[in-house]
């Protein structure tokens, strides 16, 4: 192997209003290598990608490609210099065909009319390289599953002459089947001088397919180089989580083990996602749901709120079943959602604050069918002020406010309707580290005061911090459930990785 | 490839027969032609005229107008844009040109290009507001829409005192491009608008740039997700803005057409015409949200509008049920292309 690097990375810093993503990472990576990147969620992959990819402009620090210093203005710059990424969602257009969809935007044309013929036969050949001449290139690329969609937006990097594969977890939409196949194409493109970077939290994976491993943490490289099948596994979640505790936790109080059960669930399952899920939650108790994305976990929650239909199972509130598949009846039952994507599914991002507030409750408000707006202001002012939303003032839009306050509000809505059961997903997802401790503490607030309170988070330190029992869920099953005291962070992540040997 | 190309046939074999059938239930036009057979089937059985070549004349030429404008609204709408200037548009063209020849004794050709330019330049002001501001094109073309409404008005009043424009059989050169855009031709001794013509011409071209070209796969990539086409380089902004200014085109022929057949121009002419046009999109099985559809469907769109508009007063129905008419055949269409798309999505995988 030759020590020229194909690409390397110096002190890269990506800043966003309010959060610096990146604060200085530095790796490379060399032709027909896997290097794999490691990190928990927040750590900065995804920024990083979106960097090498040229869909980011970095802050600081600079980008070597076959030893020339780069700057990438857009993605199709970096396609063109051979850097190409595959996204999770990937960038396929449906209702094109696969060679249309490999050919887009660099359409092999004489005189403005596509050569599709030559497409066509191209196409063909990329897809018989990567190991699927199953997949027509006439097929409308909508009507693909995921796993073959990947492998057309592979062969649309090729098509490019891609040097370098950028791809984002691509394990995280196939089965294990499909991920065989894929490390046979990523073996074979290696073995032709390609370079991969391979995103994945799971390290039996990097273990097979990857040769070197670059750890990020909070947006920093704190380890590179390091060989992928040797370094200790306990050592790469070492580095992973040894962070200095920047988030503080709340004090739990002791649950009253005679406190009524809030939030019985029993033998859930959707018929596809997860099954046999039973979770119990007392009043003032607050339960974690650690788990990768895609293991099920923000799933569940949307059954027990009714938001997607149970095959099987029960949902008792003190002691009440709810009808399935009805959030009418959770709601009325007393369960209310904070989803993890507050922006489109949790919040009205247009209108006032205290109709954000009240909007849940809107039947309290009203006298003959008319709303007593003076009510809801006043009422919403109240909320506001002990949650201490910033800027203060409930008639200012929602869409202007931080993320940290965004969720207070959404906070403030359960809290006004007295609810029983809160689950949240993701509840700091999109805050930032100082409106995290104040998220927390109202979370827990929330508990004392009686709700029992259901927490899904792909961030364990903060599943482990804020809970009093953890439940980890592993593609569609809960694999461990006990207090959260008596469970370390790296033995969660062994839980929630292990078995992931393809 | 000699060894691959032996391969492939066979494994298509297989595949072929349930392909075709899909490749056929996702025809986006395979709706409206049913439609198209029903509707002519129906007025042949129940009217004398409908089938005589002089009633086929006349339902063809009503078809034409509406089909040139709607092919182009078409190619907008799977490129995710709408135009509601479009109709007012084909009044706008017409009282430029006739303005031009008749007030100030301009040449008709000459005209018709300054009234082109003039068409073309709205046209790229629509696409790049659209694209500049990002507002929906709905609202964006609804504002052009209410100007150029208005400023055909005034402008025909101030000039001509009138809310027309008429005279134009006396200017220079409007013999030979009448010949092009308002003569007749014979077939078994009936004769034809010249109009039909244009608006085959115009659908088959359309059409092979939206199957046959780079810029086709564009619209379809721009209409279905514009973002995943920016990512890989497709010039999203240029392209939507050559789609609008591609309307404004059609609408300059049409209103040509129509000033050099009729010689006058009504200054509120066009107005509700656009939403035609949209709707023989949709008949032929355009989707509201784009990046789907085809210029053939819109034109059978178009016809079903003709044969029926016709049909009815062939039957000596009293043309109010035409609007009844309309309102069911739309719903049925897209109900039909909604079922048809369902279907072929189920097939999946």
């Amino acid at each position: 192997m030759t020590a020229a690097a194909l690409l390397s990375v110096r002190g890269l810093v990506k800043r966003f209003p309010g959060v610096t993503a990146l604060q200085g990472v530095d790796f490379e990576v060399r032709a027909g290598e896997v290097h794999c990147l490691l990190g928990q969620n927040g750590a900065g992959k995804s920024t990083l990608i979106k960097v090498l990819s040229g869909a980011h402009r970095p802050d600081e620090g600079e980008i070597s490609w076959r030893g020339e210093v780069v700057s990438f203005g857009n993605p199709t710059a970096a396609m063109r210099s051979g850097v190409a990424a595959i996204y999770q969602e990937l960038d396929l257009v449906a209702g094109l065909s696969v060679a249309d969809n490999v050919f887009l935007g660099h359409e092999l044309s004489t005189a403005g009319f596509t050569r599709r013929a030559q497409q066509r036969r191209r196409t063909r050949a990329l897809l018989d390289r990567l190991g699927h001449p199953d997949i027509a290139p006439d097929r409308d690329v909508g009507r693909l599953s995921v796993a073959h969609q990947q492998v057309v937006s592979m062969a649309r990097a090729l098509s490019l002459d891609g040097q370098l594969l950028i791809m984002d977890e691509p394990s995280a939409v196939l089965d294990p089947d499909e991920v065989r196949v894929l490390f046979g194409i990523i073996r074979e493109l290696t073995a032709q001088g390609v370079a991969v970077v391979y995103i994945s939290h799971r390290l039996a994976e990097i273990r097979e397919i990857g040769d070197r491993v670059t750890v990020l943490k909070d947006g920093r490289t704190v380890a590179t180089g390091l060989s992928a099948r040797e370094t200790k596994t306990s050592e790469l979640i070492g580095l992973m989580t040894g962070r200095v505790l920047n988030n503080v936790f709340p004090q739990r109080k002791p649950v009253d083990p005679a406190a009524p059960e809030v939030l019985v669930v029993r033998g859930l399952a959707d018929g596809d996602r997860f099954a046999g899920v039973d979770l119990t939650v007392h009043a003032g108790e607050v339960v974690g749901l650690a788990g990768l994305v895609g293991s099920g976990r923000s799933e569940i929650l949307e059954t027990v709120y009714g938001a997607r239909k149970a095959a099987e199972g029960t949902v008792e509130v003190d002691g009440r079943k709810l009808r399935r598949g009805s959030v009418g009846a959770a709601v009325r039952a007393g369960l209310g959602l904070c989803p993890e994507e507050r922006k489109s599914q949790g919040l009205l991002l247009d209108q006032a604050v205290y109709r954000n507030i009240t909007v849940s409750s809107m039947s309290s408000f009203a006298r003959f069918g008319f709303l007593d707006d003076r009510a809801e202001r006043a009422r919403s002012t109240k909320l506001t002020e002990t949650l201490d939303v910033r800027p203060a003032g409930v008639d200012r839009v929602v869409r202007g406010l931080s993320g940290g306050n965004q969720q207070k509000v959404v906070l403030a809505r359960w809290l006004l309707r007295e609810c029983r059961v809160l689950l949240l997903d993701e509840p700091t997802r999109g805050v930032d580290v100082g409106a995290r401790s104040e998220i927390y503490e109202l979370i827990r607030e929330l508990a004392d005061s009686g709700v029992a309170v259901v927490v899904v988070s792909s961030d364990v330190e903060e599943v482990l911090g804020l809970s009093d029992r953890v439940l980890v869920v592993r593609e569609g099953r809960v694999v461990h459930d006990g207090p959260a005291d008596e469970i370390d962070e790296s033995r969660v992540l062994d839980l929630v990785m292990e078995g992931h040997a393809a | 490839m000699t060894v691959t190309a032996k391969a492939p046939p066979a494994a298509d074999e297989r595949l072929s027969k349930p392909r075709l059938l899909d490749q056929l239930v996702v025809r986006p036009e395979i709706g409206a032609m049913l439609g198209a057979l029903l509707v002519f089937l129906f007025f042949s059985v129940v009217t004398e005229q409908f089938l005589s070549l002089g009633g086929a004349a006349t339902w063809l030429d009503d078809a034409s107008m509406l089909g040139i404008m709607a092919v182009a609204v078409a190619l907008l709408m799977i490129g995710g844009e709408f135009d509601l200037s479009a109709g007012v548009m084909t009044a706008s063209t017409a009282l430029v040109t006739a303005l031009l020849a008749t007030q100030l004794g301009l040449n008709v050709w000459l005209a018709l290009l300054v009234s082109l330019a003039f068409a073309l330049a709205v046209g790229a002001l629509n696409g790049w507001l659209v694209m500049r501001t990002g507002l929906p094109s709905f609202i964006v073309t609804l504002g052009s829409f209410l100007a150029l409404q208005g400023l055909n008005l005034g402008v025909t009043r101030l000039v001509t005192g009138s809310v027309q424009v008429s005279g134009m059989r006396e200017t220079v050169g409007y013999e030979s491009a009448g010949f092009l855009f308002a003569s007749t031709f014979q077939i078994g001794g009936q004769s034809f608008y010249v109009s039909i013509i244009w608006w085959v011409l115009f659908t088959v071209i359309a059409s092979t740039v939206l199957v046959r070209t780079k810029f086709g796969n564009w619209i379809f990539a721009i209409g279905g997700a514009a973002q995943s086409s920016r990512a890989v380089g497709v010039p999203v902004v240029r392209s939507k803005i050559l789609l609008f200014m591609t309307t404004a085109f059609a609408a300059w022929l049409v209103g040509s057409i129509n000033i050099l057949r009729y010689a006058s121009v009504q200054a509120n002419q066009g107005i509700g015409l656009e939403f035609q046009y949209i709707i023989a999109a949709v008949i032929g099985g355009c989707l509201l949200t784009g990046g789907f559809g085809s210029a053939v469907g819109a034109a059978i769109g178009a016809l079903i509008f003709g044969m029926a508009r016709q049909g009815i007063v062939y039957a000596g129905w009293n043309s109010d049920w035409f609007q009844l008419f309309l309102g069911v055949m739309l719903l049925a269409a897209v109900l039909v292309n909604n079922m048809l798309r369902r279907r072929a999505e189920r097939v999946k995988r």
